[in-house]
């Protein structure tokens, strides 16, 4: 018998979206119970608290709504869905003052005491609001600091399995759950839950999300027949650390910032390459830089690791340790001298732009059901602005929180659970426990290898056809995968093959919607299909699971209901630097 | 030190705190870190091996431990720096609960964050602007010093004074009291005074100063705890309410 209980409010997550739906839902109903539900421990774990670069925000009297508008959907390639990103905007800039008034932040400021906002690429204003290259800690922090002071249920190492839905409706009833230290199921019944774990494309070789991320979130979703969009939409980072196998440090970020300060990106030869790929050379944008490293990499340029170097010390070691502290110090724990030498580079799976389909209250098509943050798909695009994301995430996440205390307002009883549904979760979580023990971890590397060589940076028909032929084979073979450990108590061994289990279903959406796309847009680059098409007749890829566990793809039309490609908000270029913009 | 492609001998903490070290051989690589012969070793050699991490970058702190005596962040202790004679121990963090294994309770140390009233209290709201605070006023220079804290809780299992008294706050909690009460935006810097006056608070501190030795991020809770007991004096000396 599973262990059941009720809460009223259900938020799965606990990154800038989780831990604002926490906050806004309690704060807008404190009568109600809400429980916060996390793989790690609350708030320090996740994305959110990772972000370096900062938080866009149209504050300045010379930037503008419309602007910051214009500079997301151009960014985006004129795929985002329009009405969800200005709502962002909005939003963004009641957000950022309750951050700062209401929870505590300090964010960086001008002499004048004013917040200060610096460049970020791929902009037409200088709008990110920042703590030095930590925001995300700042941001997390007091989040959590709030929320560990109101009375809200705390759920730390409970792994969702599966959102259960209510008998005989499109419905949500709750979620179950494992409890990581105990390794016992939990199913918890709500009247509204909140998807928001996060996103984390985990399955590529060389990644930048924190451990804990696997796709868990919208796999769920996927599984409970809700469609994602955007999925072909995976952003690299160009600058990842490249330490070797074996080693965690291998694919966390080197920041942004140290190409923008003038540091160098040399090839395997010692060779700056850039300036043959884009006028802009190292300080092109993150989509355009990636491609040009990868491309090195695949004529063999490579350093002994297989990446390309970055070099700073021709601006002064002093200067760069100063300016850089934080990247200086952590090269230097690691064992390498980023000031005065070479560090090893790769590109790096950074973010998911697709995520679930949902409306501007951030429910979805199934009542009582709401998401936010990066399991949320149609705010970016094909293509997200550094400093749209911790925006996204706590703008949406605090507004999920206000909708679901109104949802639940009007909710007398939990809905019943689907018992049949409810079964078949527990059953395949529990398979692997009794499956004949495999090489999970040669199964994980392979998965790994497989998306990089085939559905990363550079993309074709031909690779693209038979990597989904072997992802295929890998999700048999998973189940033939057991393990060797059957203790349930903190068996990382367990949650290493659930998360293959959810990389590998997030790996196949990726692959089938880069398939339909024919052709190249932000992140999404085919070489078999360079051009990036019509944008006047833009269409988006929209997926869901069936009975069969078939993944079903249409392309629907992306509606321009506020601007449309020839048209502009703003005066001057969108998405390029303040210098080529008319004021 | 350690040569490459010698075995690295680690033990590892098993069990809870009436546990024992098992022994493992792991291969050494030059770009190691203790994370990842911990990761190596649960992969490899044990695969019900518990222990805790998240952003393998010192941002998150979740992947403290107990290495070779000396509380550190494992993802960002490379083993050539910490290994001694190729031996690591490794143990949970000192001064909480064990969950299990490389696993510790931070139950106890949130609850002495909030005990500090370590939050802030708003003096003004999302409709209001912005505070003007430049950065060159003393006491937000203060708060500077003093708020890269990530709470991973290495400070707290390197104090003498936590093990002691098992009702001591603690260098992180207080150190966040520190940053909120240089906070000129903060509501009620009397209700934090009293939180953490005491014995349990600052008045606890023995100034030994092993937080600020420990500290991955090189903060100073030593100097914040300082602050604090300072700052109440002018109000214990009113007589006021105790402060």
């Amino acid at each position: 018998m599973i262990e059941t209980r009720d809460t009223d409010i259900l938020i799965i997550g606990a990154g800038g979206a989780g831990l604002f739906a926490a906050l806004h839902a309690h704060d807008a109903a404190p009568e109600l119970s809400v429980s916060v539900a996390v793989k790690g421990l609350l708030g320090k774990c996740g994305c959110t608290r990772m972000v370096q670069g900062g938080y866009n925000v149209a504050l300045a009297p010379e930037d503008s709504r419309e602007r910051h508008f214009m500079d997301t959907i151009v960014g985006g390639k004129w795929l985002p869905r329009q009405d969800l990103a200005w709502r962002l905007i909005e939003g963004a800039i009641e957000r950022i003052h309750e951050l700062e008034n209401e929870l505590g932040c300090f964010f960086d400021r001008n002499p004048d005491g004013s917040l200060h906002q610096k460049a970020f690429a791929g902009q037409s204003f200088d709008r990110t609001v920042h703590k030095g290259d930590l925001t995300g800690i700042e941001i997390v922090n007091r989040l959590a600091e709030q929320v560990w002071a109101r009375p809200i249920q705390r759920l730390e190492e409970h792994r969702a399995l599966a959102l259960i839905p209510a008998v005989g409706e499109s419905a949500i009833a709750g979620a179950l759950f494992v409890d990581i230290r105990t390794g016992e199921f939990l199913l918890l019944r709500a009247k509204a839950v909140l998807l928001a774990a996060g996103g984390g494309p985990t399955m590529y070789r060389y990644h930048t999300p924190s451990g804990d991320k696997a796709c868990d979130g919208m796999a769920m979703a996927l599984r409970l027949g809700l469609p994602l969009r955007d999925m072909e939409m995976v952003q690299f980072h160009p600058t990842g650390l490249l330490a070797g196998p074996e080693t965690r440090m291998t694919g966390t970020v080197l920041e942004e910032g140290l190409r923008g300060a003038g540091g160098y990106l040399l090839n395997g030869d010692g060779r700056r390459f850039m300036f043959d790929y884009h006028e802009h050379g190292e300080r092109a944008t993150r989509d355009v830089v990636s491609r040009a490293l990868y491309a090195e990499m695949r004529a063999g340029r490579t350093t002994p690791n297989g990446g390309a170097y970055i070099e700073m010390a021709h601006l002064g070691p002093e200067q760069v340790t100063r300016q850089f502290k934080g990247m200086v110090k952590r090269c230097a724990d690691c064992g390498f001298d980023l000031a005065g030498g070479r560090v090893e580079v790769v590109p790096t799976a950074h973010y998911m732009m697709g995520g679930v389909e949902f409306e501007l209250d951030t429910s979805t098509e199934v009542m009582g059901l709401f998401v936010a943050g990066e399991d949320a798909g149609g705010v970016h695009g094909a293509n997200r602005l550094g400093g749209n994301g911790v925006a996204n995430s706590t703008v949406f996440g605090g507004f999920a929180g206000e909708a679901m205390a109104e949802f639940v307002a009007g909710e007398t009883t939990h809905r019943e659970p689907d018992r049949a549904a409810l079964d078949r979760a527990v059953a395949a979580a529990e398979h692997p426990l009794s499956a004949k023990p495999g090489d999970l971890h040669g199964l994980r590397e392979r998965l790994e290898q497989l998306m990089w060589d085939r559905v990363g940076i550079i993309r074709d028909r031909h690779g693209l056809t038979a990597a989904a032929a072997e992802l295929d084979q890998m999700t048999s073979e998973l189940q033939q995968t057991g393990l060797g450990h059957q203790a349930r108590a903190f068996n990382l061994a367990w949650h290493d093959w659930l998360n293959l289990d959810s990389q590998l279903l997030l790996s196949r959406a990726i692959t089938r919607a880069a398939l339909a796309r024919e052709n190249s847009r932000g992140a999404h680059f085919r070489e078999d299909h360079p051009d990036e098409g019509d944008l006047t007749a833009s269409q988006f890829t929209s997926l869901r699971l069936d009975g069969e566990e078939r993944l079903d793809l249409a392309m629907k039309e992306v509606e321009f209901s506020i601007v449309a490609p020839g048209q502009s908000l703003i005066e001057g270029e969108a998405a390029a630097p303040p210098g080529k913009a008319a004021r | 030190m350690t040569r490459d492609g010698d075995d690295l001998r680690v033990r590892v903490w098993r069990g809870g705190t009436d546990g024992a070290f098992q022994d493992f051989r792991v291969p050494h690589r030059p770009d190691q870190t203790v994370l990842d012969v911990v990761t190596w070793i649960q992969r490899h050699l044990a695969p019900g091996l518990a222990y805790r991490f998240a952003c393998r970058v010192g941002m998150c702190g979740s992947c403290a431990m107990t290495v070779n005596g000396r509380p550190r962040w494992t993802c960002r202790s490379h083993v050539a720096d910490v290994a001694n004679g190729g031996r690591l121990d490794i143990e949970p963090l000192a001064n909480l609960p064990i969950i299990r294994d490389l696993v510790a309770d931070l139950t106890p140390f949130f609850e002495k964050w909030q005990g500090a009233r370590g939050r802030f209290v708003p003096s003004a709201g999302r409709g209001d602007p912005t505070a003007a605070i430049a950065p060159s006023e003393p006491r937000r220079r203060q708060a500077d010093l003093a708020v890269e804290c990530i709470n991973c809780a290495v400070c707290y299992a390197a104090c003498d004074v936590v093990a002691w008294n098992g009702d001591y706050l603690g260098p992180a909690a207080l150190n966040r009291a520190w940053v909120a009460f240089n906070d000129r935006r903060d509501g009620a810097p009397e209700e934090l005074l009293r939180a953490v006056a005491g014995d349990a608070g600052c008045h606890g501190c023995h100034s030994q100063q092993s937080c600020s030795r420990h500290c991955p991020n090189e903060l100073d809770p030593s100097r914040s705890i300082a602050g604090l007991k300072r700052a109440g004096l002018p109000a214990w000396l009113r007589g006021g309410d105790g402060l």
